[in-house]
């Protein structure tokens, strides 16, 4: 009986055009572009000559597509290329120790808010969680003179410290999820089993948190990596300057050198495109962890 | 191997007591049950055995050592969880090693252990696999590989067959068993499953609202119950109680029902009856001391069938008397249909008197 039915109605169905999805998939079209247009541009711009690049109407291909401008930046025996050099490593030491300093203080932080009950446990959290409620320029000024008075005005501590204030809290709020996740009986089983509560943590819960602790890394550094406010206001000694600022700061002293400015651009994105490409698995979990219960 | 001696053991949480006031002694070798309602305060204990709580009052002696103050890892036990926490990414070898690193034995010897555990329990073809690609029955054996690779002197068990289906749940709790048996093993074992504790344990713990209240072998457990909390906990289906009145007359006394009729005890049970400090005495009785009959016979009361439920070689009815549901079994080739009125005889000798005020079992004085 429901055999002959389903025989008599199957092709009787035709689908109606859904327009919901076509028009998401219109928005998605021009979220792509709308995104990916300007990186193609200051590609293409940086493999082009000063001349090219200034032409009206504009070369939308580069006619004699050069790399000068990137074996520029990367010779260190010249001006422009060891300055820039000096802007990248710096950008580099700063964000690689504002990451690794994250990770030391969220991870026995966030750990602590998972696993103890101490006085002031919900104040505490919800206190690191409110400083995600201003943004960051609000605080300029006070952490300047707060800077000043540490004798830190012109030093990297200065931006370290502030870019940990701005990354520790979501670090710790991510990563307290993932602790909250793996179950206390893991770190009960290997405390019987001869570990001391501190080995049953380093052993048994640090290696499950691995995607946590990568995905907050990569938070932290790409946040400490791409900042420009605090480092334009703190610095202002040219051998200390980070990428962003030196970029800007180096290439309006002459008249704006377009290719050299993308290409010097396109290399600063590079490190945080790759971050991504490899760790991305890790941060969407990271999002996801604790949203279902597995 | 050794024995568990807890002396007025307390955890408390503000005012609230989880475990208050508990003593009791597992001999060397023995299987002990903790068993109870959610939230009756076995767990904590085992967790107070086993040094994850600190405790808040008493003395908990494993051996012939005081281990208040000592570490979990410093305290010779090993333990099975009910979620088995396996280390999920360690592999099966890697997880029953772990104890022996931890207390660093030679890696020959690690290794000669492991695979000795591993045999015993029938999981050497599992031991490169990680816990999350075996079957619950596997990941429960390597649980209790985990707690016997280290030759403990103590095995402690929370709930380690409840995340099993049914029918692996018995085969394991024979595994247990065996286990016990072969390895002459003290073990402290918590469920909340009766049935569980009354097949398993020498001896069981019946425990509620932090409190225990009876320790004794099942059997004993079983026959004498001690309140009308632990008659209606063990015994599958519970035993049936009925809150009467008691009446007295010389020596005499029987169980009187607003409904009318009047239960004459034997000279036994009169006496019980006569400690009792008030007149309120609920008569207890197990399925398989009542008698069902159609008809009335002397020293039967009158009941109503509420349901019938044959299970193929038995079958249970549930019957209204005074209001209360008694479970009766009887033959399967009786034919009783719902609202039928039947009778139901009592058997002196099996039959339990408690104190409604108390809800203490009564005693011959």
């Amino acid at each position: 009986m429901t055999d002959i039915t389903l025989q008599r109605t199957r092709p009787v169905v035709k689908k109606p055009i859904d327009w919901w999805r076509w028009a998401g998939r219109f928005f998605l079209t021009f979220l792509l572009i709308f995104t990916v247009l300007p990186m193609a541009w200051m590609i293409l711009t940086s493999v082009k000559s000063q001349f090219a690049a200034m032409q009206y109407p504009p070369q939308w291909w580069p006619a004699e597509p050069t790399l000068n401008n990137y074996f520029k930046l990367l010779d260190p025996t010249n001006r422009v290329g060891a300055d820039f050099l000096r802007y990248f490593w710096n950008s580099f030491y700063v964000s690689l120790l504002t990451t690794i300093l994250g990770v030391v203080v969220a991870v026995p932080a966030a750990y602590a808010f998972s696993r103890f009950r101490f006085p002031g446990r919900n104040f505490l959290f919800f206190g690191v969680l409110v400083r995600n409620m201003f943004p960051a320029v609000v605080f300029l000024m006070p952490l300047f003179l707060l800077m000043r008075w540490l004798g830190l005005v012109n030093t990297h501590g200065s931006l370290i410290l502030t870019y940990l204030t701005f990354g520790l809290p979501l670090s710790i709020w991510l990563l307290k999820g993932f602790y909250d996740n793996i179950p206390i009986q893991l770190e009960q089983a290997a405390r019987i089993d001869g570990a001391t509560r501190f080995q049953a943590f380093l052993l048994i819960v640090m290696p499950l948190s691995t995607p946590g602790i990568i995905a907050t890394s990569i938070f932290s550094f790409i946040g400490a990596w791409n900042e420009y406010v605090y480092a334009y206001t703190f610095l202002s000694r040219d051998d200390q300057m980070t990428l962003p600022v030196g970029i800007q700061r180096f290439f309006t002293e002459f008249a704006t050198d377009w290719p050299g400015l993308m290409a010097a651009t396109f290399m600063m994105s590079v490190p945080v495109v790759v971050l991504f490409l490899v760790l991305q698995k890790y941060f969407v979990r990271a999002l996801t962890e604790g949203a279902v219960k597995h | 191997m050794a024995e568990i001696v807890l002396q007025r053991v307390m955890k408390n949480y503000g005012p609230l007591y989880a475990v208050n006031d508990v003593s009791l002694t597992v001999n060397d070798g023995e299987f002990v049950a903790l068993v109870g309602p959610s939230g009756c305060g076995k767990t904590t204990t085992l967790n107070l055995i086993a040094g994850l709580l600190p405790m808040s009052g008493g003395d908990i002696v494993i051996g012939d050592r005081v281990v208040n103050d000592l570490d979990p890892k410093d305290r010779d036990i090993a333990m099975v969880f009910q979620n088995y926490a396996l280390y999920p990414n360690k592999t099966v070898f890697k997880n029953l090693a772990f104890p022996l690193q931890m207390r660093k034995l030679p890696k020959d010897q690690i290794d000669q252990k492991v695979r000795d555990a591993a045999k015993l329990l029938d999981i050497t073809h599992l031991l490169e696999r990680k816990p999350r690609e075996l079957s619950g029955g596997q990941q429960q054996r390597v649980a209790l590989g985990r707690a016997l690779v280290r030759d403990p002197a103590v095995f402690l068990m929370d709930e380690p067959l409840s995340n099993l289906d049914a029918k692996l749940r018995v085969q394991m709790r024979s595994e247990i068993k065996r286990f016990h048996h072969n390895l002459n093993a003290t073990i402290v074992y918590v469920t909340h499953d009766q049935l569980e504790a009354v097949t398993m344990a020498d001896k069981m713990a019946v425990m509620n609202g932090g409190f225990l209240l009876q320790y004794d072998t099942p059997a004993n457990v079983f026959a004498n119950p001690i309140n009308t909390f632990v008659a209606s906990f063990i015994g599958s289906p519970a035993m049936s109680l009925i809150p009467l009145e008691g009446v007295t007359s010389g020596t005499d006394a029987s169980l009187r029902s607003p409904e009318g009729w009047e239960l004459p005890l034997s000279p036994m049970n009169a006496r019980k009856a006569a400690s009792s400090t008030t007149s309120k005495i609920v008569l207890g009785a197990r399925h398989s001391t009542l008698k069902l009959h159609k008809t009335q016979v002397p020293g039967s009361v009158p009941g109503k069938v509420y349901t019938v439920e044959p299970t193929g070689d038995v079958t249970f009815a549930q019957v209204f008397i005074n209001g209360a549901v008694v479970n009766i079994s009887v033959e399967p080739s009786v034919v009783i249909h719902p609202d039928e009125q039947v009778f139901i005889e009592f058997d002196q000798e099996r039959m339990h008197l408690f104190d409604a005020e108390t809800t203490m079992a009564l005693q011959a004085a």
